[in-house]
């Protein structure tokens, strides 16, 4: 309808290019038109909207590259196969800008359905902007198989229910450059590496704030869940400022300045880390004791269609796309590896954990980082540009 | 200049509406949410109150990254015009059948996504980089210099960036002058130099403050550059509206300093048009 | 004496800002012969692989289209919507002209993740899902100043005489923009045009904000890629690109002149 507008404003365009059309008719034509689209975008837009949503297809929001195409390949065209639902996958730049589109998205939620995202803070983030759904967890057989300990942490957020399937894990660790830093030296300090005056200029961190302050925690000594000493990490992340070259703020970058040796140590993701290794860069990783962990799950937004959702989740969690979605990207999957068996390439992943049980994991605190989230960045901003 | 009473609406209607439709309803959005609170669940709450203003103000921190980033704006116009200018002259006079393959080579950077040629850069500036290895290869120097991540590498980006806005603004404006009043300068026994200096640089001006105006407004809302290629100190006011919006999905607060970047470019643009602008120099050299 | 050493100065100059540009470039387009996916100078080997994938990949093929259609269609509505107004800022005198001039370049005022958000509220309200001709219709507003500015620039230096004499002639106005106007504008329509078209080819912010599932750029596409690493099928991408564009309009010159002097002969 609105086209067809835009055609008619074209063409009375014209006309009055061709004076056949008087300025003042024209002007009446264009508030004519503008009240129209108006009119369509106000009440009538819903029937339109109502009548499209018959087309059978399901949204899938994830990360680009190599993590979609095994979505692809080993979820989304079986699933096709088998329901005729179409899956649209889009990727998103960041979880950020996600959240973004989501919250600016009409209708609220339901342009939305399924998202790849990460963190339990993440999960907490979408509960609490009225985003979530209830699984039936009966209709995703392949639930079964996921570690206990990862669904857990969801389980505590919405009253023992799920809006989310847990798909894939890893850990904010520390990368070296093993031609430059030994192992034992690494293993010795700890996160303490980060401060190592001998690294001046060749350190490098996470613009990000949850990181940071993570760090500045195991640097003083204290529970990164529960810091009581706040000003003290906060001195903590001063005096390293002064020692970093780079606050990188992707992968692509993180993995560019360990490999042309930018940087000798860093905060780094372990499955960046380990997709260097594989490609025989000179790179350690480091979990000291206490690491960032975190996992990621499979988010079902408001406004989806549950069974759907519900069928195409059963397929993703298939141990084949699960274990070729964690090929791609390098973090391990959920699935407990005591009950599906893993191929070495996932049990040579940083951060796989063979029992299954994920003891001496640490993850953040959702309602406890959720809520420093405001004064925290704030104050990171300040301190990372040295103010 | 003409005067009629229609004609010009009814050139303007078809831009007027794109931009009145597309920008400046979506922009009350903005003026409005800038009032707003945001909750820390993240929930933005309808309200009136001056509070993301004073907090932009309360200390130096905010208004200081918008002084940094004007400073940088004028650093890379300044940059822009020397490295541009001349280009864009020679283009103007050369007489190369191939002019046009030339002037679109300046475009073609373009093709390579801002990303990838920004993230490039580490490849030549960086410690193991193009031009550390072949200074440390020569023999020049023996530990690499340090060129990324300080406000040189981020300028060196911004440049690459906008340059092309530059040169092609000014070329197009050359192209535009009379040849034959450079000729009667000539016959009158100017020098090369004169005759440039007293017909072709003044003719050229408009394509030069067009430029300059583009190069000085795009600087000031990007953010890339200073994102991959500045080190913690070289952040401009674009990557902390980024972080807010964006990062902390703090609207509101994101929304206010939008306002105050806008309203400061208004101001700088409206005088800017009113006292030098495109008008103003067409007017001085009739 | 003068005259050849200021030139070849002034050749020189231009060949130095050319070797600047394109650092970043040849920087690129090497690399993307780089067997190994990270690290640079100096390269271990030479490889096609990255070729070969980017042939096989669909998903960045599709984008690309998508980012050629969008770009073509953005450069020809902008450059359409924007002559009438620079003719109006540069030809007429009316009330508020200066506030309007200014108006029209706030699009490149406003940082694009606030305009991206501010659009997306907009359409929200208007309980408009997304869709193709928004996508178009935002990227015609964000091209807009850069076209405005360089027609404007040029609409200046074209003297009113000659737009008088054909009127005097008898020609009516849009006569007169089409025989004399626009002939001289060309410069200024093609450079505005490529502007338009590089822009929306190469944006991201905007871009990421406002695209449906169906209608990504590679851009987004690039960006989504920046978590995990950017393939330098990228490269490889841009490579082909550069090449292609540098080689049409020389053949496209080769062709011509041959053609012609075939006709002289004749």
């Amino acid at each position: 309808m609105k086209i067809d507008w835009n055609e008619k404003i074209d063409a009375a365009h014209e006309c009055l290019h061709k004076g056949r059309l008087s300025r003042r008719s024209f002007v009446k034509f264009l508030t004519l038109a503008g009240a129209s689209i108006g009119l369509v975008g106000g009440p009538f837009g819903r029937l339109t909207r109502s009548a499209r949503a018959e087309t059978k297809s399901i949204r899938f929001d994830g990360w680009g590259g190599t993590t979609s195409e095994a979505f692809r390949k080993y979820a989304f065209e079986p699933f096709t196969k088998a329901t005729g639902i179409k899956v649209v996958d889009g990727e998103f730049g960041d979880m950020d800008t996600y959240l973004t589109r989501v919250k600016a998205s009409f209708p609220p939620g339901g342009e939305f359905n399924l998202a790849h995202l990460s963190g339990v803070f993440d999960y907490a983030r979408y509960v609490d902007l009225g985003y979530a759904t209830q699984l039936d967890e009966s209709k995703i057989p392949n639930l079964q198989n996921v570690m206990a300990a990862m669904t857990a942490p969801y389980r505590a957020i919405t009253d023992g229910k799920l809006s989310a399937v847990p798909y894939d894990l890893g850990q904010t660790g520390i990368a070296y450059n093993t031609k430059h830093i030994p192992k034992e030296k690494a293993d010795e300090l700890g996160a303490g590496l980060l401060w190592d005056k001998e690294l001046d200029k060749k350190l490098g961190s996470w613009g990000d704030w949850r990181t940071n302050i993570w760090y500045g925690a195991l640097y003083t000594n204290q529970n990164p869940n529960d810091i009581e000493d706040m000003d003290a990490v906060w001195d903590a992340l001063k005096a390293q400022q002064g020692m970093i070259k780079k606050y990188w703020g992707s992968g692509a970058e993180l993995m560019s300045l360990l490999a042309n040796e930018e940087i000798y140590a860093t905060v780094a993701w372990s499955g960046r880390v380990a997709h260097l290794q594989e490609q025989g860069h000179p790179i350690g990783f480091l979990a000291p004791e206490n690491c960032y962990s975190w996992q990621e799950c499979i988010f079902v937004l408001k406004g989806t269609d549950l069974r759907a959702a519900e069928k195409l989740l059963n397929f993703m969690l298939e141990p084949s796309a699960a274990i070729a979605v964690a090929e791609g990207q390098k973090y391990p999957p959920s699935l407990d590896p005591t009950k599906v068996p893993m191929p070495e390439s996932i049990q040579k992943l940083p951060a796989f954990d063979p029992t299954g049980k994920l003891e001496g994991y640490l993850f953040a605190d959702p309602v406890y980082w959720n809520g420093h989230q405001l004064e925290w960045s704030e104050k990171w901003d300040r301190v990372k540009s040295g103010a | 200049m003409q005067k009629s009473s229609w004609r010009p609406w009814a050139l303007l209607a078809p831009s007027l509406t794109a931009v009145f439709l597309l920008l400046l309803v979506p922009l009350c959005f903005i003026v409005v949410y800038s009032f707003w609170l945001r909750a820390p669940t993240g929930a933005d709450i309808a309200a009136f109150q001056l509070g993301n203003y004073k907090k932009f103000a309360a200390d130096f921190f905010y208004p200081s990254i918008l002084l940094r980033t004007i400073r940088v704006a004028f650093e890379t116009v300044v940059l822009c015009l020397l490295m541009g200018y001349i280009p864009a002259y020679f283009f103007y006079r050369s007489k190369t059948r191939h002019k046009s393959v030339l002037l679109l080579l300046i475009m073609i950077p373009f093709w390579i996504s801002f990303i990838i040629r920004t993230l490039s850069w580490i490849n030549i500036l960086g410690d193991t980089g193009l031009i550390n290895h072949v200074l440390v290869r020569v023999g020049i120097i023996s530990e690499p210099l340090n060129m990324l991540y300080n406000e040189g590498a981020v300028l060196m980006g911004l440049i690459q960036y906008l340059l092309p806005f530059m040169i092609l603004n000014v070329y197009v404006s050359l192209e535009g002058i009379d040849k034959s009043l450079l000729e009667a300068a000539r016959s009158l026994g100017c020098t090369e130099w004169q005759a440039f200096r007293e017909v072709t640089l003044p003719l050229s001006l408009p394509g030069v403050s067009a430029g300059c105006l583009l190069v000085f407004v795009l600087t000031s809302g990007t953010y890339l550059p200073p994102m991959i290629l500045g080190g913690p100190r070289n952040e401009m006011i674009a990557n902390l509206i980024f972080k807010r919006v964006i990062g902390t999905l703090d609207w509101p607060f994101g929304s206010a300093i939008s306002v105050v970047l806008l309203t400061l470019l208004i101001i700088i643009i409206y005088t800017y048009n009113r006292y030098l602008g495109i008008n103003q120099i067409f007017k001085s050299l009739q | 004496m003068f005259r050849i050493s200021g030139w070849s100065l002034i050749r020189l100059y231009t060949l130095l800002v050319y070797i600047f540009m394109f650092a970043p470039i040849v920087a690129v387009v090497i690399l993307s012969f780089n067997p190994q996916q990270f690290g640079s100078f100096p390269m271990q080997g030479f490889s096609f692989q990255w070729y070969l994938k980017l042939v096989q990949n669909e998903a960045i093929l599709s984008a690309f289209k998508n980012s050629l259609l969008l770009g073509s269609l953005t450069a020809v509505t902008v450059t359409a919507v924007a002559i009438p107004a620079a003719m109006a800022f540069v030809r007429y005198d009316f009330p508020g002209k200066n506030t309007l001039n200014t108006l029209l370049l706030t699009p490149i005022m406003i940082p694009e993740v606030v305009l991206g958000v501010a659009l997306l509220l907009f359409i929200r309200w208007l309980q408009q899902p997304k869709s193709f001709l928004l996508l178009l219709m935002g990227h015609v507003v964000i091209t807009l100043p850069y076209v405005l500015l360089v027609v404007q620039a040029r609409l200046v230096g074209i003297k009113r005489v000659y737009e008088e004499a054909a009127m005097s002639l008898g020609a009516n106005p849009l006569q007169t923009f089409k025989e004399i106007t626009l002939p001289l504008l060309t410069p200024a329509v093609l450079a505005g045009m490529l502007f338009s078209f590089t822009i929306s080819f190469d944006d991201v912010t905007a871009t990421l904000f406002w695209a449906t599932a169906q209608n990504q750029t590679v851009p987004v596409k690039i960006f989504g890629m920046l978590r995990n690493s950017i393939s330098p099928e990228i490269n490889a991408l841009g490579t082909v690109m550069i090449v292609l564009t540098i080689s049409t309009p020389l053949i496209a010159g080769y062709l011509i002149r041959k053609f012609a002097r075939g006709g002289t002969i004749n």
